[in-house]
Parts: C-alpha cells; structure tokens; sequence
C-alpha cells in the first residue's frame, strides 16, 4: 500500500490557523456564555418550578388544616345533634308512643350465657388511629438521591 | 464585511449590557427608595395574620357512652365594611332574623370606630337563623343585575363551637354548664375544667404557604367518661319528681353508688335547670348549695346516723347483738332528758330491736358507754366534718361538733349518736356507711371513670379511704339491719333481694328550737346484702304526708331499688345463688 505524499509542516500550519482564527475563538466565547445562560435558566426554571410548587402545597395544607377543624366541628355538631334525638326523654317518648312500657321485675327471665362477660363500661379509644409522622412517610418522599444512593452503598457493602 | 459584522455585535452586546446594568441600578434605586419602607412594612403586616383558633371542648360521657355534654356549631354574624354596599338591606335583614333593633344596628353599621373595617353584629346564633340569612344574601346576590352585587354584600358568617347539653336538664347537678366565656361551672364542669377546656387561641399565623408547617395546633380538650348510669339517672328523677307529688316534700334527693367501688351511679336532686340556658340559673336556685344539695347542702340525718354509732359500739367491743338494755322511754344526759320518737318506753330490748325500732335511748346508752373520746373518733375516722374527696365542685365539709369546741356540749355526745346537733351533706353519710357495706373499708366516692385523649382511654382506678371498723363488724351489722328490715316488714324490703338499710326522721331546727312539724326524712340501704352493688339515699325534705321516713323515704327507696336492679342487671337473689353454685 503507498502512502500519499503529503506536505505535514504546511497541514499543522493550516490546523492551528484554523484553531487561532479569531471568529473561532468568538464563537467559543460566545458558545460559553449561553451555555452559562442556559443552565442558569434552567436553574432558575427549576428552582421556580419547586418553588410554586411548594407554594401550592403549602396553601394546600392551610386550607385542609382550615377544613380539619371544621370538619371536626360539623363532627361534634352532628354527634351532639344525634345524643339529642337520642336522649332519654325522646327515646322513652318514642318507645311509649310506640306502644312499649317499662319492664317489671317479674317479667324477667334471667338466662346464662356460657362464656358472656358483661362489660362494665363503655371503650372509647380509637382502635385504629393512622397518624402521618417522619417513621411512617416513605423514604420515596424525604430522602435526597445523594441519600438514596449512600443508603444503595451501604446496602451493597454488607450483602 | 466581517468587521461590520463585528461592530454590530459589540454595540448589542454593549446595549444589553447597559440594559442589565440599567436593570439592577433600578433594583438597587427601588430597594432604596423612600417608599421601599412601606413596602417593607406592608409585607411584614401581611406576612402573619392574627387568628383565633376554636378547640373543641373535651366531651362527657356516661359510662355506657351516652353524650352527656358535647358541641354544636353557633355562628358570629358581622359586616366587612370595605365590600358593604347596602347598610340599609344588612341592617333591615339581620333586624329581622335575628330579633334585633334596626335603627341600632344602623348606627353601628353607618358610625364604626375609627379605623375598623370588620364589625361583629350578633354572636352565638342557632344555625337555623344563620342559614336563613346565607340563604337570604345567595338568593339576593343571583338576583342583583349583571355586574352588581346583592344587598347583602359585605355580610359575613363565621361559625365557632359552642357548649351543647343534648339531654337538657338531665343530671344537671353533676354536669355543671359552661358559660360563653368559655368557664365551667359547678359540678364536672367546674371541678375538671382545665382538663376539659379547648380554650380559643389567638395567635400570629404565617400567611407564607411555605411556612404553613407554622400553624400552630391546638389541641382539644381531654373527653371524660362518667360512673353515671344516664338511664338509672332519668329513672331516679322519674322517682324523686313522683315522690315530692306523693309525699308533698319541698326538695329531696336520691343517690346511688356503687358501695365496693364508689362510683357513683346516679345523684338525682329535685332542682334541676336545662343547661343549654344556664342564664336561668338565678330563676332557679336561691344560693349555690341548691345546685347539687348531695354534695353541698348540709343537714341533720337523724336516724340514719344509728348504723355508724351503732358500727362504733360494736367494733370497739362495747356491745354485741345480742347485748340487752332496758327501755325506759327517757334518759338525762347533759341536763337534758332525751325520749324515744314515740315518748315510749320499749323495755328490754336486744341491738337487734334498738336498730329495728329506731330508738334514741339506746343511742344514748351505746355513746355514753363508748365515751365522748371513743365516740368522737369513731366518728372522725367516718369522716364526718372533712370532705369526701368526690370529684364535684362545690361540696361542702359539714360540721361535726366535738368536746373542746366553744359550741360542743353534753348532751352532744347523746343527741349526735342519733343524728341530731350534726350537720352532714348526704354524700358523707353515704361514705361512712360505705364502711358498713365493704367489709370496713370506707370508699371515696367518685363520677369520673376514664379519661380518653388523642385516641386512648385512661382509666381512673377507684380510691378507698380509711378501715374505720373491722370485716366482721360490718358483716354482724349488714346481718343486724337486713334482720331488722325483715322482722319489721319495712317498705323498704325489696321482692327478690335481700337489702340492708335504716330509715332517719330528723327534726328541723327553727330559730334555735327543733319543729316536731318539719322534718327531714330519710333512707340509706344496699343490695344485695351477700354481694352488695348498689347503695342507695333517698333524702326528701319536710314532707306533708308523712313525717316519718319509714313511710315516706323507705317506699321511695324500694321503688328505686326495684328499678336498679333491672336497669344494673342485677338477677333476684335465689337466680344468683344458683348459677354461683354452677
């Protein structure tokens, strides 16, 4: 195979004329700058894109923590309002009106229950009361990646 | 061509770079401005805002989960005077749903202070009337013409927790109200007020929503269950009311406790109010002790007061049951001469008898015997002239006269030891005789039973006071009193239970004199005598019919009694006896 002649000293001539020409080295300057641009926009894009986006979550829970305690309120009002349509006085009204009479005590009949306690009173706790706190959220939600991929480290490192 | 090229570049470059520059001098010129303060101001003046938050008042229950005081929803109805357009249609419809003077309402309207732009017109309004006037500006607002607004434009509606009593007048006494300030009063209320209390908070809230995790909490108030049977209770004032017609008394009471434990079951009094209108309070009642008189009012028990003096001679060994006296109607003790309640003499009689006839003279012989110092601190340790520890507000400590005081004197120690020259609220009564009933062991007696807060329900355990006198002492007793019940076919007996108890006619001092013509009559038993459960009092004051309590209070606490034990579930004693031996 024959290699071409070529003239090297005049080619690393034109390559570095080429390398020096000044609207080259513009237009590097010119390219630099709007990369420094574009990244600040983009930046600034996403940290006004987090940003409104933590605003609207925050307005968010004002208005649900406003509607909790007025949920809370129609709760208690609602509750009250049926203690009343259940008090004694309208509960004995009720039953005479429908044709019931107090019980006498002949008329009962005591019966065993094999295995009945009767409760003493009533239990009001709430057996199943979801509270949000930091050991309940994912991590998915207030872990940082520099924090997922440390936790991924350490995993690996003592499988 | 490129040096044209070139030129052109330089000048936008210096052009957008004087209009950067121009920019941050406006910035820098702005921020620096006289009027860059006021903005300043203005941002930190809208940074937080006050607000007022409304917990929700701890609930009560009765011990089978009944609401016996919760909430219910009352609105603030005001007028934004910045958006107001029609003070005349505000004033003319707010006048009219609320009851209110319209030329008043004008003048506030039309002549606020200086400086306002809110004006609270009315508070605490039912939301019916509230409704009615929302209901009244939507339907104005969807009339108006395109582009105006509704007359009532401007008034505003803000809704707030209100204390609410769904059973009324239903254990009032124990209840106690709240007032619209927020303050409880009497009874539960008062007693556990701080507990109970979600008080409003007003306090600066960050308008920034990224400091919305700022909102304050308040938290509610702790809900609270009750020993109180709600249905035992309407059954006793069903009876108390019936009683004071039958008998024609001026007051009374009935009380029921649960004598191994304390808790108190129901305390019905005849003065009762309907909470939800707690204004009436004075129309009601003359002085405070009326409002719970079980725990505040004192007075002279008369015969009742025999089991304890009867506990004492027999604990400290003085007599037995079947210790014999000879009645002679009439004894002198102090100077004094003391007689039966019939001015009879009833011969030789036995414990038995003294307790099953009631009889004065051998009350005097038996604290005569003990000595005023045995007497005395028998009686302490039953815990006359101290408080009981119940968990009400108001109750009075009573007065138990003893040798030493300025007032005591000899004929005391005879007139005390039935009842009389004593002064006791009918709660302690039922506290000493608790001891009668536990096997010696006195209770404290109590309407709290638990405590719920943030989901989880916290128990109060039951409180025992002092051993006065000993197991077997108690047993002979209760033995002693249900015999005497028996033996005397009292009104009290109740079909299918055995119960032991001892009626008290106490005569009334009148300016200084005891009135044979007024007494105070009463009845303290328990049931059933084996395995007690319940402890009744039954107090009806200066009854007409009758001025014995045998025949007024020992009847009324039969039908109480009756009603208990199928309200408690309590099977006749024969049933029990027989599924104890399975």
């Amino acid at each position: 195979m024959n290699i071409p002649n070529v003239n090297l000293p005049n080619v690393n001539h034109l390559i570095h004329a080429y390398r020096v020409a000044p609207w080259r080295v513009q237009r590097q300057w010119i390219g630099n700058a709007l990369l420094v641009v574009v990244v600040f926009a983009m930046v600034a894009a996403l940290y006004l894109n987090v940003t409104s986006r933590t605003a609207i979550a925050g307005r968010e829970i004002q208005d649900l923590t406003d509607a909790i305690a007025a949920s809370q309120q129609v709760s208690s009002d609602l509750q009250t309002q049926l203690a009343g349509l259940t008090s004694a006085a309208s509960m004995e009204k009720r039953a005479r009106e429908m044709g019931f009479r107090p019980v006498e005590p002949g008329e009962l009949e005591y019966l065993v229950v094999p295995g009945y306690v009767a409760k003493d009173a009533v239990d009001l706790s709430s057996s199943a009361q979801p509270q949000l706190n930091v050991l309940t959220i994912p991590p998915e939600y207030n872990q940082s990646l520099l924090d997922w991929v440390d936790e991924r480290l350490v995993t690996r490192r003592y499988q | 061509m490129r040096q044209q090229y070139g030129r052109r570049s330089q000048v936008l470059a210096g052009a957008l770079a004087f209009f950067a520059l121009a920019i941050v001098v406006q910035m820098t010129r702005i921020q620096n401005s006289p009027e860059a303060d006021i903005f300043r101001q203005l941002s930190k003046d809208y940074a937080y805002e006050w607000r007022t938050f409304y917990p929700n008042r701890g609930e009560i229950y009765d011990r089978n989960g009944r609401l016996l005081a919760g909430e219910k929803i009352v609105y603030e109805v005001g007028v934004d005077l910045t958006i107001m357009t029609d003070p005349h249609a505000i004033s003319f419809a707010v006048s009219d749903a609320l009851d209110m003077d319209y030329n008043q309402l004008m003048e506030v309207i039309q002549n606020p202070p200086e400086g306002i732009s809110y004006i609270v017109l009315a508070d605490y309004i039912e939301a019916s009337q509230a409704n009615y006037l929302q209901d009244l500006k939507k339907a104005l607002n969807e009339q108006a013409p395109e582009g105006s607004m509704g007359g009532l434009t401007g008034l505003q509606f803000k809704s707030h927790p209100q204390r609410s009593y769904p059973e009324n007048a239903l254990a009032s006494n124990i209840l106690g109200f709240v007032n619209r300030e927020g303050r409880g009063y009497f009874g539960v209320e008062e007693k556990y007020d701080s507990l109970l209390a979600g008080n409003p908070v007003t306090v600066l809230v960050p308008t920034d929503p990224n400091k919305a995790f700022e909102i304050p909490n308040a938290p509610n108030g702790t809900t609270l269950v009750l020993t109180i049977n709600r249905d035992l209770q309407a059954a006793a004032e069903d009876i108390l009311d019936t009683a004071l017609g039958t008998y024609g008394a001026q007051d009374g009471i009935i009380a029921i406790m649960d004598p191994k434990s304390g808790e108190m079951l129901a305390i019905a009094t005849s003065r009762r109010m309907d909470l939800n209108e707690f204004w009436n309070y004075d129309a009601v009642y003359d002085n405070a002790t009326e409002f719970n008189p079980v725990i505040s009012k004192t007075y002279e028990p008369g015969s009742v007061m025999k089991i304890l003096t009867m506990a004492a001679a027999l604990d400290s060994g003085t007599v037995t049951p079947e210790t014999t006296y000879l009645d002679t109607g009439e004894i002198l003790i102090g100077g004094v001469t003391i007689q039966n309640w019939d001015r009879n003499p009833w011969g030789v009689q036995n414990m038995v008898g003294c307790l099953q006839h009631s009889l004065n003279i051998c009350m005097v012989n038996l604290s005569t015997q003990m000595g005023a110092n045995t007497f005395y601190n028998y009686m302490d340790a039953f815990g006359f002239g101290h408080l009981t520890g119940v968990d009400l507000a108001w109750e009075a400590p009573g007065r138990l006269k003893v040798p030493g005081d300025a007032d005591w004197y000899p004929v005391d120690l005879g007139t005390n030891a039935f009842g009389q020259g004593v002064a006791v609220t009918p709660l302690q009564m039922m506290s000493a005789v608790s001891a009668v009933a536990n096997n010696g062991r006195m209770v404290i007696p109590h309407v709290l039973y638990a405590m719920v807060r943030d989901g989880r329900q916290y128990e109060v355990p039951d409180q025992f006071g002092t051993t006065p006198i000993s197991e077997q002492t108690a047993d002979t007793l209760s033995e002693m009193l249900a015999i005497s019940l028996e033996d005397e076919s009292s009104e009290a007996l109740v079909p299918g239970y055995r119960v032991a108890g001892k009626t008290g006619t106490a005569q009334i001092p009148v300016d200084g004199y005891y009135d044979s013509s007024q007494t105070n009559t009463s009845f303290i038993g328990w049931g059933p005598v084996d395995d007690p459960q319940f402890m009744i009092y039954v107090w009806l004051e200066r009854p007409t019919e009758s001025p014995w309590g045998s025949e007024t209070a020992a009847p009324v606490f039969s039908e109480m009694a009756q009603r208990a034990v199928i309200l408690l579930d309590i099977p006749p004693d024969a049933i029990r006896q027989q599924l104890a031996k399975k």
